[in-house]
């Protein structure tokens, strides 16, 4: 981070998807300051795919749902661009694809004595130990490869930054250097795992007042 | 089996045992097959059809050759010609029918993927005022997330709603979604000095977004320090920039002092000296938090209506300390702090009812003016404040906090008190008899006092069961070195005390102890080894002083309402107290005091119905009759209304 540059105008995304058995999917988008204050919040009306969209898009239709429907429309309501983009949603993930920013899944936080970097049980990840993306191929030492199932979508490395644990796609394994760069001294404190439950929370609310 | 046979063959009986002489003239063996089931499952049996069986006379008759027939398989074969293989020869005739394809050609359908447009609702909220340091941006997340981690402390997030009034979305989510208060206050400029409680957090969180709130925790819990934190915030977020706190006069150093521990940023004013100072400075700009008492703001009311362009001083927010003061609406204090001009009004208060329900519409007036009505039944009124109101009690946050245990001393009056209580109780009916319904409520309450001084102490002798028992309670309390607050209602009965127990080194708080001395009276209760009693009025020391430093109580009179007399027993079971606080309680029996303490129950009653939803009494404080009746005289037929504490 550079010094001296007015940190309120720095700012991190958080984006979400919440699936609702009734209604649908909701995109909820937070921007927040690094003090944690919102500056923006957007949230989508509830969209629900078609039959021809469950059967052409097959495996990938929540890829498609998740980054390139809902995470691009958010973020091309909001006015503050970003220093980098978290998720809670892995299909999430895909809307790297669509935008020039970091994108970064964020991991839940576990018990000290459980943290050993080695992800969840949701996610199979590779564990990069340290900058280096070689570090990721499989015949380092320190590396847990595991193999993704069938259709289980893209295999995910985890780092950690400051408290929190992130997953990134293998092959865009640069941006980990761009999320330390960008968030700077920040990253050792800030928690990126509870904005998503206030992202929920709004997007309750938001629903309720629609009712 | 040992089923013996007793009838065979064809009915014929037999006799097993009677020599047969004659020889049958035919004899057959019959076999029995055994049964598959029932009463003749048996093995195989034998037996003859006749009379007793010899086997001398057993023979079998020699059977007959079978008959064998021979049969001849060899049958003759012809074939026959079915022209068959010829017709296979013969080529087919193959006959053609043409069908016309009348219908279209085949056609491609489009299933078109749109991209489906997707409606978004957006909300900007304003850049927050302030700005964290570059090298602080780890706010208390981290801070308190470190200490979590580190397995010192448990990591809770407490997060701000919005209240039911707050209608706009737009208004809802931006309380939503503000960071938890752990995050916000653990922050290095708004540094606490203690860690706390998870319940102080919700009372904060409570506050924050409200414009008319109660604050109604149990005497103890720390209500000054979760005001003075959630105006803090306020401040630091711009919400609010000008704050009159409006206190009892004893507990203005206490508020100084307090904001002085847990907002050191925050410049104070308090408000005192001649009229021409106060009036400086009200009108003084940019002062952010004044501090005055409730008589200087009745004092300064005309200041206050006209500012100085004879418009009226305004303020973001007014907080009322102990705004039981307000509970009377007609009341001058009610009025004056009614019509200062704010947008946010707040109440903290231990005993938001202390008489009646009515306590309680005094201060939503305040608050939210008709909001409430008197005439509104306990049950319905608790479910109408529930979001203005926040009660905790220390039972149900602080688990941790040592035990209260009240000592009742049902104690006989002294030969002497009693006939001169018997005396004053038949004269003072007698009198009011004679009076019929000229008698007023003011002769009954003279009549009531006149008893209660009695059951102090004998007004002829000066003898007392109460203060036998209170000095041999009091050997204990200072052989143990620990400390005693004795409540009275009267000062005359605290200066007859005091002489009494010298010998504990007594220390007197109350309305004739001037405001300058107060301070360092406490100081000395708590600082001098030799000082193990302080005897207090319910007037004076009843609120806002922490004296957790005492582990005795003594109440040696009653108060008029049981909300009283919990804030006189909570100056010493609060927060800080290190051991279990005993309370005893002295009551004379058969006197005025017992009858006005089955009264007290029912108010306490009436307390638990409207802040936990109980069903309660449908009495409602001590009305005319009711104070009639403690004489079993009759009421004078009048109107029924409250007696307000003396």
């Amino acid at each position: 981070m550079e010094s001296g540059k007015n940190i309120s105008k720095l700012a991190i995304g958080f984006l979400t998807v919440m699936d609702h058995p009734q209604h649908g999917l909701f995109g909820g988008y937070l921007v927040l300051n690094l003090a944690g204050r919102p500056l923006e919040f957007h949230c989508t009306a509830p969209i629900k795919p078609n039959r021809a969209q469950q059967i052409l898009y097959g495996p990938t239709l929540e890829s498609f749902l998740y980054g390139e429907q809902i995470g691009s429309t958010l973020l091309g309501h909001a006015k503050t661009s970003p220093l980098v983009v978290c998720t809670d949603r892995e299909p999430v993930l895909s809307l790297r694809d669509l935008i020039d920013l970091p994108v970064a899944l964020v991991l839940p936080p576990v018990e000290p004595e459980e943290f050993n970097g080695t992800g969840s049980d949701a996610h199979p990840t590779v564990t990069l130990p340290n900058d280096d993306c070689q570090a990721g191929k499989p015949d380092v030492p320190r590396v847990l490869r595991v193999d993704a199932p069938h259709g289980r979508g893209p295999r995910l490395i985890t780092f950690e930054l400051g408290r929190n644990r992130l997953a990134l796609p293998q092959q865009k394994c640069d941006d980990r250097k761009r999320f330390s760069e960008r968030l700077g001294e920040a990253a050792a404190s800030l928690d990126l795992w509870e904005p998503f439950t206030r992202i929920r929370e709004a997007i309750e609310e938001a629903q309720q007042a629609a009712r | 089996m040992n089923r013996q046979p007793d009838r065979v063959g064809n009915g014929i009986q037999s006799s097993w045992h009677s020599p047969c002489a004659v020889r049958p003239a035919a004899q057959t063996a019959v076999f029995q097959k055994p049964e598959a089931s029932g009463e003749r499952q048996t093995e195989s049996a034998c037996y003859f059809v006749g009379r007793e069986p010899s086997s001398e006379l057993f023979h079998w008759e020699q059977p007959l050759a079978p008959e064998v027939v021979s049969h001849d398989f060899c049958f003759t074969t012809e074939s026959l010609i079915t022209g068959w293989n010829r017709a296979l020869k013969r080529p087919m005739a193959i006959e053609v029918t043409t069908v016309p394809l009348n219908t279209a050609a085949p056609r491609a359908i489009q299933i078109p993927i749109r991209r489906t447009s997707i409606r978004v609702r957006s909300f900007d909220f304003p850049e927050p005022i302030e700005t964290p340091r570059t090298d602080q941006t780890s706010t208390a997340v981290s801070q308190v997330q470190s200490q979590a981690a580190g397995g010192t402390l448990k990591l809770n997030a407490t997060r701000i709603r919005p209240p039911q009034d707050v209608i706009k979305l737009e208004d809802r989510l931006q309380y939503l979604l503000q960071p938890p208060l752990e995050a916000l206050l653990s922050n290095r400029e708004l540094a606490m000095p203690f860690q706390p409680f998870p319940f102080q957090f919700e009372g904060v969180a409570f506050l924050y977004p409200r414009h008319a709130a109660i604050l109604a925790d149990e005497m103890g819990l720390g209500k000054t320090m979760q005001a003075i934190t959630t105006i803090r915030l306020l401040l630091r977020r711009g919400e609010i920039r000008s704050i009159l706190m409006v206190c009892p006069k004893p507990l203005v150093t206490n508020w100084q002092r307090e904001f002085h521990l847990w907002a050191p940023e925050v410049p104070t004013l308090t408000i005192e000296g001649d009229q021409t100072r106060r009036a400086w400075q009200w009108r003084l700009p940019d002062v952010p938090l004044r501090i005055a008492n409730y008589e200087v703001v009745i004092r300064d009311r005309e200041i206050l209506a006209r500012g100085e362009d004879d418009r009226p001083i305004s303020f973001d927010l007014v907080v009322l300390d102990e705004s039981q003061r307000i509970k009377n609406r007609g009341s001058t204090t009610s009025e004056v702090v009614r019509g200062l001009s704010r947008r946010r009004s707040w109440a903290l208060t231990g005993t938001p009812v202390e008489n009646s329900a009515e306590d309680l519409v005094g201060i939503f007036e305040f608050l939210a003016p008709g909001f409430l009505s008197p005439e509104m039944k306990p049950r319905k009124m608790g479910r109408t404040i529930s979001d203005y109101v926040l009660r905790r009690t220390k039972e149900q946050v602080l688990t941790e906090l040592p035990p209260k245990m009240f000592r009742d001393a049902d104690l006989e009056l002294t030969p002497e008190q009693r006939e001169t209580y018997r005396l004053a109780e038949e004269e003072g009916i007698f009198r009011l008899t004679e009076m019929g319904e000229g008698a007023t409520i003011q002769h009954v309450f003279e009549l009531v006092l006149r008893l209660k001084q009695i059951c102090n102490f004998d007004t002829a002798t000066g003898a007392s069961s109460k203060l036998e028992r209170l000095e041999a309670d009091l050997e204990e309390v200072a052989g143990s070195g620990r400390k005693a607050i004795v409540f009275s209602q009267w000062v005359s009965t605290i200066k007859r005390l005091s002489k009494a127990l010298r010998r504990f080194g007594p220390l007197e708080y109350h309305g004739q102890i001037p405001s300058s001395r107060r301070d360092g009276v406490i100081r000395q209760f708590r600082e001098e080894h030799s000082a193990h009693v302080i005897l207090m009025s319910y007037g004076a020391g009843a609120v806002g002083l922490n004296l957790q430093f005492a582990n005795y109580v003594f109440l040696f009179d009653r108060w008029w309402n049981p909300a009283v007399e919990d804030q006189a027993i909570n100056r010493a079971h609060r927060i800080g107290t290190s051991g279990p606080t005993t309370v005893t309680r002295f009551l004379s029996l058969d006197t005025i005091e017992e009858r006005i303490d089955h009264v007290l129950q029912e108010k306490r009653e009436l307390f638990d119905t409207i802040f936990s939803g109980a069903k309660g009494p449908g009495k409602l404080g001590l009305t005319h009759n009711e104070l009639f009746g403690l004489f079993a005289i009759p009421g004078p037929g009048r109107r029924s209304s409250t007696i307000r504490a003396a």
